[in-house]
């Protein structure tokens, strides 16, 4: 049975880096309105999935990240402002940071220098963090609005792009003291990014206008395509870590879509599993094709794009 | 893209390759950090705007900036709707700069610098200042226009009443005069001339009592006239405070509308499709802390009109009446031990499949390496590890990989049977609604497909590569050495362990002595050196080895 149930809500779905059957799911009581949260670890078995360890936060958690250099190493972003750094193996809270001063609503690890992540918070800023620190090493403050969304480049180590509700989405260098690039990418709220993995200039953004579009960087003016089929607002867009061009996208209209961007008719396939807001979704990068999604509908389902989600 | 690339990167002060094509691949992963130095100084031009700054644009924020209206709102909004509308930075500073607008100013200069620690504190309080700006110059005026009017009101007031006094005074001073002296005459007749007939002096007194009670009378006509004349000016001050109350109360509600209007402005600039978002600006501007609801951003509040849940109905409902709702626990989520290490790593990290771009291997290479490495998978008990290498252009159209039990548990890794046919149905019933690829591969080109077409680049084996020559022995030693670094577990000794290959990999498992127990201390654990900044060089990590040890 690639499904799992469980009693909160379900906002966000990342696999494990490391291990190719574990994934972990972070959600939240009461939509994440109010109330606490729980990070949760799955394995997938061959009788279906099963939650080893998990954890209580006080808060919503929003999102979560695996280490890329321990794969004991679990961060969550609640509702507090606070990231929580978990230790899989001991089942224990390592590190709280506490620094944002709402709530934190995205983490992306880096996957090139893998001691360092990211924080996007609805209190406009970013943060940006290393293991074994507990301050962050920098703020980045330039969005007018809530950040929704951080995305570190696949292949250049100090670049990321952050999605914002100001309209914007920007393109930052660490090494910089200000953003690099201010993409209008929408004309509403942008919720989510992400970085082309074989393409390192080509962005994707998602946002309330039910749209994707895809850009290239270093043409930013206009997208090179915008992938149209979403009924509500996207709430997440990943690239395939094996495909150049699959972009695999969760929204409010409780589907989970894939795309191939380059092609005329980009949509591939729709899959309509969830009976709520799907709010996260998340491609392996250690088994190809495998796809997991959350949603409001408190379930994580598990498949194999080109298989029914349902079906055991 | 040639060009792009051979264009210099705007402060790059690194004087690294320029016309790096970043496009190119990155090679091995043992020299990703060091290619992605050079990558990234040529590729940092490619992050960065090149473009010449467009006089148009900046004209037309000009002219925006210029507004009356854009004026008393704050810099902020300002700079984000000229953002919105797609200018760069540098157009809008350029604007800034030459809109001549003192209080702007200032906040620009503010904005402006790096780092911007405190801007949203910068922008609250440029925030009420331009309205509290534009309310005193306005109020002033007002204020000076009644009061000279008022004082002139009460000048001429009191002229008058001086003059009358004046008038008064003198003139029953006159006629006091006139009739004391008489008076006195007649008194010093009278003495005189007392031996006179007294008929005489009671002839002459009437007169001058007379005179003096016409004086009194005239006196206290005078008197009676400043009392009406200073009533009359009490009255007309009453009055003018009358007028004067109700003119600021024009103005407040002048400048309600004038607030107003400056919202609906920025509202409308910001062209958002949910009104509920706009009472989320308006209200995350003053901070309501009374919970999430009020401020949510489109993210929990979806915008767009998607239905919610009746569920969700019911909770936001109650947390807008401020009840809570119910199974709400008290969670302690504090570190219980400050000090508690991160669990060893038993794993190495695995070089990601974009990164093995420059090779395409056929497809029925298992990847021997993967074996060695120890698994934590319950499902793969045995540790055999499947590879799904065989991802070339033609592998989803493989039959099932059903060659032994193990492969047929592992459902994750089970691909499509070929040849599907779903129909795509939009409507949410129990179909399985799945559009599948034509597996045909004429097909490929002009349909959907999640595999790249042939004339695509060919699809990346995700395949590690051959584990290169030991190329650092020093490294491979230094991984044999017992490591007491802090709780980030020696990360800088795994970069070195992948980039050495399987040779060190082999005791990697064994090793959790060697590599130690990690820390992860509360106190400042690095001796100041960022783990992220510094070089490019990917070496970041080696940087914070000196680390206090602990005893195990």
């Amino acid at each position: 049975m690639p499904v799992f149930k469980f009693p909160f809500h379900g906002y966000s779905v990342k696999f494990s880096p490391f291990i190719e059957t574990r994934l972990a799911v972070a959600t939240a009581q009461n939509f994440g309105i109010i109330g606490n949260g729980r990070q949760l670890v799955l394995d997938l078995t061959p009788g279906g999935m099963v939650s080893p360890v998990g954890f209580d936060t006080s808060d919503s958690a929003y999102d979560c990240a695996w280490s890329e250099s321990n794969e004991n190493l679990l961060a969550s972003a609640t509702g507090d402002g606070s990231i929580k750094l978990w230790d899989v193996a001991s089942s224990s809270l390592l590190v709280n940071l506490h620094e944002h001063t709402r709530e934190a609503h995205s983490i992306d690890w880096n996957p090139t220098r893998k001691d360092s992540f990211l924080s996007a918070s609805w209190d406009d800023t970013l943060k940006l963090w290393a293991e074994g620190r507990m301050q962050s090493i920098r703020t980045f403050r330039e969005h007018s609005y809530c950040v929704y969304s951080a995305a570190w480049n696949p292949r250049h180590p100090d670049v990321f792009a952050s999605a914002s509700g100001d309209c914007t989405m920007r393109v930052w260098d660490v090494r910089e003291p200000n953003s690099t690039m201010i993409i209008p990418a929408h004309e509403g709220e942008i919720l989510t990014c992400d970085w082309n993995k074989y393409n390192d200039c080509v962005i994707a953004s998602g946002a309330v206008d039910n749209s994707i579009k895809v850009w290239d960087v270093r043409s930013y003016r206009a997208p090179i395509a915008v992938l149209m089929g979403h009924r509500y607002a996207v709430r997440r867009v990943k690239f395939s870590p094996h495909s150049e061009g699959m972009i695999a996208s969760c929204s409010y209209d409780m589907t989970v879509c894939a795309w191939e961007y380059r092609a005329e008719d980009a949509l591939v396939a729709r899959y309509d599993h969830h009976t709520e807001f799907a709010l996260g979704v998340d491609m392996s990068v250690l088994v190809e094709g495998l796809l997991a999604s959350t949603s409001w509908d408190q379930a994580v389902y598990v498949w194999q794009h080109g298989t029914d989600p349902r079906a055991s | 893209m040639a060009t792009d690339s051979s264009a210099p990167g705007l402060g790059n002060e690194k004087a690294g390759t320029p016309g790096v094509e970043p496009s190119k691949p990155t090679g091995d992963y043992e020299n990703g950090a060091n290619v992605g130095a050079t990558n990234e100084n040529g590729g940092k031009s490619v992050f960065v705007n090149s473009e010449p700054m467009r006089e148009d644009q900046v004209q037309n924020a000009i002219k925006f900036l210029s507004h009356p209206k854009v004026q008393g709102s704050p810099v902020v909004f300002r700079r984000s709707f000229l953002e919105r509308k797609g200018l760069t930075k540098e157009e809008i500073d350029e604007a800034f700069r030459r809109v001549p607008d003192p209080p702007s100013n200032a906040s620009t200069t503010q904005v402006a610098t790096s780092t911007q620690e405190g801007q949203l504190q910068s922008a609250l309080t440029v925030q009420p200042q331009p309205p509290v700006h534009t309310l005193q110059p306005a109020a002033v005026t007002t204020m000076t226009v009644p009061t000279p009017q008022k004082s002139g009101f009460q000048w001429s007031h009191i002229a008058l009443a001086v003059g009358l006094f004046a008038a008064s005074g003198a003139c029953t001073g006159l006629l006091f005069k006139n009739a004391v002296v008489p008076r006195l005459k007649s008194w010093i007749r009278k003495v005189v001339s007392e031996e006179d007939e007294l008929e005489k002096k009671d002839q002459l007194k009437p007169r001058p009592i007379d005179e003096a009670a016409a004086a009194a009378k005239a006196a206290a006509a005078a008197a009676a006239e400043v009392a009406r004349a200073s009533q009359e000016m009490l009255h007309a001050k009453n009055e003018e405070g009358k007028y004067f109350e109700a003119f600021t109360k024009l103005l407040e509600v002048q400048v309600e509308e004038m607030k107003t209007m400056r919202n609906t402005i920025c509202n409308l600039e910001g062209i958002r499709e949910n009104p509920r978002v706009l009472d989320q600006q308006i209200s995350k501007q003053f901070h309501s802390e009374s919970g999430r609801p009020l401020s949510a951003p489109a993210s929990i509040q979806p915008a767009g009109g998607a239905p919610h849940s009746q569920q969700f109905m019911d909770v936001m409902a109650m947390v807008q009446r401020g009840e809570k709702p119910p199974g709400i626990r008290e969670i302690n989520d504090k570190v219980p031990n400050a000090t508690q290490p991160l669990t060893n790593s038993r794993l190495v990290p695995k070089s990601k499949p974009w990164e093995d771009t420059s090779r395409v291997q056929p497809s029925s290479i298992y990847i021997s390496q993967t074996e060695t490495k120890v698994v934590d998978s319950p499902a793969s008990g045995q540790g055999a590890y499947y590879a799904n290498g065989s991802a070339t252009q033609t592998q989803y159209r493989q039959p099932l990989r059903n060659g032994t039990p193990m492969a047929e548990q592992q459902w994750w890794k089970q691909k499509p049977e070929p040849n599907p046919s779903y129909s795509f149905n939009p409507d949410r019933g129990a179909n399985v609604t799945i559009t599948e690829a034509e597996p045909e591969n004429d097909g490929l080109q002009t349909q959907h497909s999640w595999a790249p077409s042939k004339e695509s680049l060919p699809r990346r084996a995700w395949v590690p590569p051959p584990p290169p020559p030991v190329a650092m022995p020093e490294a491979a030693d230094a991984i044999r050495r017992p490591r007491s670094s802090g709780w980030v577990e020696g990360a800088g000794d795994e970069r070195s362990t992948s980039s050495l290959g399987i040779g060190v990999e082999q005791d990697g498992p064994s090793e959790t002595g060697v590599l130690g127990s990690v820390k992860y201390d509360n106190s400042e654990v690095y001796g100041g050196t960022s783990a992220v900044d510094e070089d490019g060089s990917g070496k970041g990590l080696d940087t914070i080895v000196p680390l206090e040890t602990e005893a195990q």
